[in-house]
């Protein structure tokens, strides 16, 4: 409730400072404006809506595939862990927006490079938060699997991975969050849609309002992800305890 | 396991299933030969002749199956033609001398611009009148060493101290940094495309063309192939494709809603009013002054000079080479023999 409050006031502070000629309103238009924009060019940013959503979809899925794969291998094998932890914290030190344009030369302009470069975006936080989740398994309760003659794979299977759902998730919602990050620049370094594709194009006849209403559908798609990773996670791994903070 | 991996595999087959929907697909190619030519940007109202080709069907006629394919960034068309992306680039002609002197082989064909768009702005009652007035003032460029020169000239030329004007790197940002207050002028603008924009929206916008100001003229945009694939089937190709150019921007001239149309079927962001507007702009200079010259015609005294201005700011450094442009594939060059640059 504060904190409608508090977007509501910041909104209306934006507002008079661009209606109040603070600010040239090609530069940065007001929200109203950005509403409008939203409205009027509705035929033109839902496609490119629809694109990117694809794109970030995809993206996070082989994330998810690959990362889940790398963190169950580096938790398993000491060996892949020593292989693959350097490659796994390098994925997240290398800057989208310079591999972006080589990505895309190699890839080309169609889908895959956008796909790839999500992905590369999303890996990170996937599988560090995946290990992680595997190697906080309780000591005791792995002792008592193993008092009972399970298989590293039993092991794996019915404590180790369960355990580590709620760790995954929180992981994947990271992912979620940053995607779109992943689909712009993408989509920047060569495409003919997608919302990115609708920022540079809008950017380049200062049709400054498009260009926010884009970036709010981009602000909106990341928020949208998270929660319905936050629904799942509730139904999926809802038995985990949980503390309250700032409960007793 | 198999529940972990069959999601993966699925995964992977429709990751190679994208790959694959790049490929061109051959069913629409029937007794046509595929063309692919580079933008120099996003498509916009410099293309507008091209569009009006496709869209009209003169590249069909042509036997060309023509693919018009924008590039990520204005860095990369000449990157792409030279490593064989592409069939044709559209890029600048201080590009394509830089890209020589870095030793690439490539050369100009035809001019699709034959005049700097370049230009030295400035905004409303900052206005910048004459280039005398730079004393003591900042200029946004997009950070091109060229842009940087074009600037020195100009101050050379106006008698103004080099050291009292501030050049700033504002990247792609001109206008904004101009709205902004930012800067005082910018220096890299297109007078026909961001002036026509700014002047569209009443910012009064003040407007010194390079060529005025003591720049040597130049073709801003040309069309450039690869040398080595101008051979007699390449060569056959690029006349019909400079041909049928050439129609679509006579067709552009007679009826400028056409190109736009086109333009706008090949992007449905770009605004109709602003297109059409720099369409009008720019329709003097698609052709040469000189009507005796084809669409497209290169001048080759012209070109020498800015080759020359260039070496003279030190942007390239190997002695002139073989020919950087040709006017031979040019519609009714077979004519004029004297003009012939391939060689």
């Amino acid at each position: 409730m504060t904190a409608a409050l508090i977007v509501l006031v910041l909104l209306a502070g934006w507002e008079a400072l661009v209606r109040l000629g603070g600010i040239d309103d090609l530069l940065l238009p007001a929200p109203t404006q950005v509403l409008d924009a939203l409205w009027t060019d509705r035929d033109l940013l839902a496609p490119d809506l629809a694109v990117t959503t694809w794109e970030v979809l995809l993206g996070l899925a082989a994330a998810i595939a690959a990362g889940g794969a790398v963190a169950i291998a580096m938790h398993v094998s000491s060996e892949a862990r020593r292989a693959l932890r350097p490659l796994v914290i390098g994925s997240q030190a290398v800057p989208v927006p310079v591999i972006a344009p080589l990505v895309v030369l190699v890839l080309g302009f169609g889908l895959a490079p956008k796909i790839l470069l999500v992905a590369l975006v999303c890996f990170f936080p996937v599988a560090i938060n995946l290990y992680d989740g595997l190697r906080d398994t309780d000591p005791d309760a792995r002792k008592l699997l193993r008092s009972l003659d399970a298989s590293r794979w039993q092991t794996l299977r019915m404590l180790e991975l369960p355990g580590a759902l709620p760790s995954a998730f929180t992981g994947i919602k990271i992912a979620a969050a940053v995607a779109v990050i992943g689909a712009v620049f993408a989509e920047w370094s060569g495409s003919d849609s997608g919302l990115g594709h609708a920022l540079l194009i809008a950017n380049g006849q200062l049709a400054t309002a498009r260009a926010f209403a884009a970036t709010f559908l981009l602000f909106l798609l990341a928020v949208c992800l998270y929660g319905a990773f936050a629904l799942l996670e509730r139904r999926v791994a809802g038995w985990t305890p949980r503390s309250t903070p700032g409960g007793p | 396991m198999t529940r972990l991996l069959l999601p993966l595999a699925l995964l992977l087959l429709l990751l190679a299933g994208c790959g694959e929907k790049e490929e061109p697909s051959a069913a629409g190619a029937r007794d046509t030969e595929s063309f692919t030519v580079m933008l120099d940007y996003f498509p916009n109202a410099d293309h507008a002749g091209i569009y009006a080709a496709q869209a009209s069907g003169e590249y069909e006629r042509a036997g060309l199956d023509v693919e018009i394919q924008a590039p990520p960034d204005a860095a990369v068309p000449l990157k792409l033609l030279q490593a064989g992306r592409v069939d044709l680039a559209i890029s600048y002609e201080p590009e394509l001398l830089l890209a020589r002197d870095q030793g690439a082989d490539l050369i100009a064909v035809g001019a699709l611009v034959q005049k700097p768009l370049t230009s030295l702005m400035s905004l409303g009652d900052r206005a910048i009148e004459r280039p005398e007035q730079l004393a003591g003032k900042r200029v946004g460029t997009s950070g091109l060493a060229y842009q940087s020169a074009y600037l020195r000239t100009i101050l050379e030329q106006a008698g103004v101290d080099p050291s009292t004007v501030k050049e700033t790197n504002v990247g792609f940002k001109l206008t904004q940094a101009m709205l902004s207050k930012q800067v005082d002028a910018t220096l890299g603008a297109f007078w026909n495309y961001e002036g026509v924009d700014l002047e569209r929206r009443d910012r009064d916008p003040e407007i010194l063309r390079m060529e005025d100001l003591g720049v040597p003229t130049y073709n801003e945009l040309v069309f450039v192939a690869r040398r080595g694939d101008l051979d007699e089937v390449g060569a056959s190709r690029l006349r019909r494709f400079l041909q049928a150019t050439a129609r679509g921007h006579e067709a552009l001239e007679r009826r400028p809603a056409a190109g736009v149309d086109a333009l706008l079927e090949a992007d449905g962001g770009l605004d109709r009013g602003l297109q059409e507007a720099v369409v009008d702009a720019t329709l003097p200079v698609f052709f040469p002054e000189d009507d005796e010259r084809p669409f497209g015609y290169q001048d080759p005294a012209e070109w020498a000079a800015y080759e020359d201005w260039m070496r003279e700011n030190g942007l390239i450094k190997r002695p002139a080479g073989r020919a950087p442009l040709t006017n031979e594939f040019l519609p009714g060059e077979g004519l004029d023999p004297g003009t012939s640059g391939l060689g």
